[in-house]
């Protein structure tokens, strides 16, 4: 009896120690590259496949985004639409048409009071596109705002006009969530396949895995110190996160963030920050970049409806934290907090 | 003593040994460090664990730094030549995870050791 035991024990442990052993000795190390463009930083971890490759692929993709949306660049699509401005149409890549349509559909969901692409005329009005950073006059701000909204933009097919000649478009607010789609798109055709990867683009993640990992730990940052306030779990998703401490000018004790509110003319000060979790479709990464400012200039009231109207388009879920430091969720996920509130 | 008990007992050992050095890899912690780096190239490290004071001047993209650890477990930017002095403005770092970060020098201060617990920070 004892002699027939012995042996079944001996597999057990051996095979139990070997698998251990062997599965820490072959789990491969992330690789993680850090990059700076678009006025933020990209970090991308990959953990299996050619890791290296993958990352510099990775940002060679967000460059290209860059070169065709940029405020700055020479040779970006968006300085040939601003530079046109007052004097007639643009004609545009199908590219960067589908993304300014995408942008303007998010603008239309709360009719322009919480997004818009053609606010960045306030934005240099505050300093934020130079960094000479001021706090304009009243009267500035609503001259400047009167001709700083997308019914200013036509959009016809792959043309592309701004009617006033003071008008001008920003993508900041979708280029880093739609550079995640890009990037999306290329790491399902990658052979062989990372086990995973985790893109933060300023901010914005997404969590890649194939569709095989289902329990990611997506933490939140404390909007006023180091740290996590707590995590949501979360299947493969773009995780957007627009938030009052990303960029900011301080004057006289004051912050001023560089979300502009469309509706005021003033830096959003409804919210510390929103956190939007969507799919993994087409476009779901600019659309939940865009909905970050969205929620983050809503008032508490209306915050609600507005989940509402996006949960059939590829929301999973939204995690705000007021200007009082009070979260809130949106949807069917659950937060765990790991601080008191 | 059978010859096959004894192959039995050292299999057995083996792989207790196994076990034990996986155990410890997997669950070695260390003492929370500070790595600065500016364009991804480590600049300096710095142990946080350290009681002394450290002050370090580094150069970033746009200019000078200076990045104190106080000797109480945190680092933090004190001085930096940018526009915004949001890294200046940055609640210290301490535990694993935490950044100080001046995006226009280039410069991202992670303090780094196991135990973050979580994949990704949405911030
Ligand atoms: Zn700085």
């Amino acid at each position: 009896m004892r002699k027939a035991i012995a042996p079944i024990v001996a597999l057990i442990i051996a095979g139990a120690g070997l698998t251990t052993f062997f599965a820490l000795r072959t789990s491969p190390e992330p690789v993680t590259s850090t990059y700076f463009l678009m006025d933020t930083v990209f970090t991308v971890k990959t953990t299996g496949g050619d890791a290296a490759t993958i990352n510099e692929h990775l940002h060679a993709l967000a460059s290209d985004v860059d070169s065709m949306t940029s405020y700055y660049k020479a040779e970006s699509q968006t300085v040939r639409v601003n530079a046109a401005a007052g004097k007639g149409s643009v004609s545009v890549s199908p590219e960067y048409a589908a993304l300014l349509k995408t942008a303007v559909a998010v603008e239309a969901i709360d009719h322009g009071r919480t997004f818009d692409i053609a606010i960045s005329p306030l934005s240099s009005l505050w300093g934020f596109t130079t960094k000479d950073f001021r706090v304009p006059s009243a009267k500035e701000i609503s001259d400047t705002l009167a001709y700083s909204h997308s019914d200013q933009l036509v959009l016809s097919g792959t043309t592309v006009q701004l009617r006033d000649s003071r008008s001008r478009i920003d993508l900041g607010g979708v280029a880093k969530g739609y550079s995640l789609d890009v990037m999306e798109e290329y790491l399902k055709t990658v052979k062989p396949q990372p086990q995973q990867v985790i893109v933060d683009f300023g901010g914005n993640l997404l969590l890649y895995s194939g569709g095989k990992k289902h329990d990611w730990k997506v933490g939140i940052r404390d909007p006023r110190g180091q740290g996590i306030i707590g995590y949501v779990r979360s299947d493969d998703a773009f995780v957007a996160t627009s938030g009052d401490y990303e960029r900011y000018f301080e004057r006289d004790g004051k912050r001023y963030c560089h979300i502009i509110d469309p509706s005021t003319g003033y830096p959003g000060t409804l919210n510390r920050s929103a956190t939007i979790i969507t799919d993994i479709q087409p476009m779901h990464g600019a659309i939940g970049d865009a909905l970050g400012k969205v929620f983050f200039c809503s008032p508490a009231g209306s915050q609600r409806s507005l989940f509402q109207t996006v949960q059939g388009q590829g929301v999973v879920g939204v995690v705000i934290v007021d200007a009082a430091g009070t979260r809130s969720t949106l949807g069917p996920i659950t937060f765990v907090s790991t601080t008191a509130q | 003593m059978k010859r096959s008990d004894r192959i039995v007992g050292v299999v057995i050992l083996i792989a207790l040994m196994l076990t034990i050095v996986s155990w410890i890899v997997m669950h070695r912690t260390r003492g929370a460090v500070a790595v600065v780096r500016v364009n991804d190239k480590v600049v300096a490290t710095v142990d946080l664990t350290s009681l002394e004071p450290q002050t370090l001047h580094i150069t970033g993209v746009l200019g000078p730094l200076v990045i104190v650890a106080d000797g109480k477990g945190s680092i933090r930017v004190a001085e930096a030549t940018c526009p915004d002095q949001i890294c200046v403005h940055t609640i210290p770092a301490r535990s694993p995870g935490d950044q100080v970060i001046c995006v226009p020098n280039h410069m991202v201060i992670t303090v780094e050791g196991k135990g973050t617990g979580i994949d990704a920070l949405a911030q």
